[in-house]
């Protein structure tokens, strides 16, 4: 268990970062009877803001937790990340900037608003509503897979352990639940910057002093050549993971919440082309996952405390542990569990902002500006129980497939919106055809890749020259053919 | 005339920018050329320091590409 000062200051930080939640809603004051005060902040952000909202939703488990944990347990394949969090922004800064644009025009909040206008179709505008709520239930999933096992390790030897995380993790999100009903996105992007100041200076401590104790080439040492580099036969599951990847980043709802909370499109493009250098950080914590191998004390204590298929879910928790003096632990530590916090409490957002807008709005047009305000923020809260319910009956082990599995459903949505932004002459039906087929062969294709057993991958074995493929990739190639030549049948016969 | 001389000056504007956005993507589609572990920084195998390397590449072409469009392509 972590000493006592480690704890202190741990709970100290958490105390500040409540204050913090609540404050935010008196931070660039508006009406929060309307939803997008309450969920884009007044759309008044600036880059700087901008920057810092983004990164939070790129810094999440998914980099603390799920990255590490899989270079860690299978080798140099999962720092795809990298290239991933290199090229994503170059897609957003052109494309987010053009959606930001009819947004304000129109007065939009979600992709779902733009895609219903642009393709005049409410039913493409609602199943595309309904994905994106999906996909980010196993996303903010791995957020709390994270959360867990930061206390985990922080609490671990103590009695009844799992109990005490479980009631501790609960109350942390009726805490959360209720500051985000009362800020909305100002709440979260308060917390973000404190969130992002305790982890950028985490990750750099580690790294310095690891460097200095352990040194690569220790932890290297010991290790087959799949850790050094992919092998050959890995190249095409290489670039199909990061490519799709980048492509999928900015097709979720939480992407595009904090995108339309800028100030204008200027400040968007701005933000966006710098926040590559977000991912310095999450490239370190990917070594990490190597660097645990130098550390015997940590080494050992994973191996003697957990089973071999969810150990590396605590890597970084226990080299931490090892690495760092008690009080910067507990420091680093609730830089971890917050940072599993306020991507939740982003993402229920963007959840209830469709549900709200695009499925509730849709059955009932004459819902007052006020009313909508209000169902959008109770349905938040829901959502973020959802997501713990999701946990708490889903092995925790394999983290990052939950990742991968809300990437392959998103990208299902990729030629409703991105090709959307380019073109309207894309045929409704069969954008919705696409969109069910994608979903469908995705599902199939994670089945037979898993032999109908529990979802551990999410690559498909091609054969002997290709490899594997990432699912997502295959997914929507099927989608996009029928996109493609369906809107070509289609368009001698559309009117105008 | 000076129409002419703006459409032009917009077109390689485009280029600019398209090209600028495009290195980063090409740099790391590139797999094969760096799945390898030679040489090394520091006891860092090749294949990882080339791709963090890449992340502040990107910042800066990016960066440049939003700079230059943001003052001379509009909005």
């Amino acid at each position: 268990m972590l000493a006592l000062s480690g704890i202190l200051v741990w709970v100290i930080l958490l105390l500040i970062f409540i204050f913090l939640g609540f404050y935010g809603r008196r931070w660039k004051k508006g009406d929060m009877s309307k939803l997008d005060e309450w969920a884009l902040g007044g759309r008044k952000f600036s880059a700087v803001i901008v920057w810092f909202l983004v990164g939070a939703d790129l810094y999440t488990a998914y980099t603390f937790i799920a990255i590490p944990s899989s270079v860690f347990s299978i080798g140099a394949i999962y720092y795809y990340a990298v290239p991933y969090v290199a090229v994503t922004f170059g897609i957003a800064m052109w494309a987010m900037p053009k959606l930001w644009k009819v947004s304000k025009e129109k007065g939009y909040i979600t992709a779902s608003d733009f895609i219903k206008s642009n393709f005049n179709s409410r039913n493409l505008a609602i199943l595309v509503a309904i994905v994106g709520i999906v996909a980010e239930l196993p996303y903010i999933g791995l957020q709390i897979v994270g959360m867990l096992s930061v206390l985990t390790v922080m609490l671990s030897g103590i009695a009844n352990v799992h109990v005490v995380v479980d009631i501790a993790l609960i109350i942390s999100f009726i805490i959360l639940a209720v500051f985000t009903y009362f800020s909305g996105l100002r709440g979260a992007t308060l917390t973000a910057i404190f969130k992002d100041a305790i982890i950028l200076t985490s990750v750099a401590l580690v790294i310095i002093i690891a460097l200095l104790t352990i040194g690569f080439t220790k932890s290297f040492a010991t290790l087959p050549t799949k850790y050094y580099h992919i092998l050959p036969l890995q190249v095409n599951a290489y670039w199909s993971l990061f490519l799709m990847s980048a492509l999928a980043l900015y097709l979720y709802p939480h992407a595009v919440t904090g995108s339309l909370s800028a100030k204008s499109p200027k400040s968007l493009r701005l933000s966006q082309s710098f926040l590559p250098l977000y991912g310095v950080g999450l490239a370190l914590l990917a070594l990490f996952g190597i660097l645990v191998y130098g550390d015997h004390a940590a080494l050992t204590f994973l191996k003697d405390t957990y089973v071999a298929s969810s150990r590396g879910t605590y890597v970084v928790p226990a080299l931490i542990f090892y690495t760092l003096p008690a009080p910067l632990t507990g420091f680093a530590f609730l830089g971890i569990f917050i940072g599993g916090l306020v991507p939740a409490s982003i993402m229920a957002m963007s959840q209830s902002n469709l549900f709200t807008r695009n499925i509730v709005r849709e059955l009932y047009p004459k819902l007052s500006p006020m009313r909508e305000a209000v169902i959008a923020k109770v349905a938040m809260i829901i959502f973020l129980f959802i997501a713990v319910g999701f946990v708490f009956v889903f092995p925790l082990s394999y983290s990052v497939q939950l990742q991968l599995l809300g990437g392959i459903i998103i990208l299902q949505t990729l030629p409703s919106l991105f090709l959307g932004l380019v073109t309207k002459k894309l045929n409704k039906y069969s954008l919705m055809t696409g969109l069910l087929v994608g979903l469908g062969l995705g599902i199939y294709w994670m089945e037979v890749a898993n032999h109908f057993k529990t979802w551990t991958t999410t690559l498909l074995p091609i054969n002997s020259s290709v490899g594997s493929l990432f699912i997502g990739f295959l997914a929507l190639s099927a989608n996009l053919i029928i996109v493609l030549i369906g809107s070509l049948i289609a368009l001698p016969f559309s009117k105008k | 005339m000076s129409q002419n001389v703006a459409v032009k000056s917009k077109r390689s504007l485009y280029v600019t920018v398209a090209i600028l956005t495009l290195i980063p993507f090409v740099g790391l589609a590139v797999v094969p050329l760096y799945v390898r572990t030679n040489p090394e920084i520091g006891g860092l195998p090749f294949f990882y320091w080339y791709q963090l390397l890449w992340l502040f590449l990107a910042a800066a072409l990016f960066g440049t590409a939003a700079i230059l469009f943001n003052k001379y392509g509009g909005e």
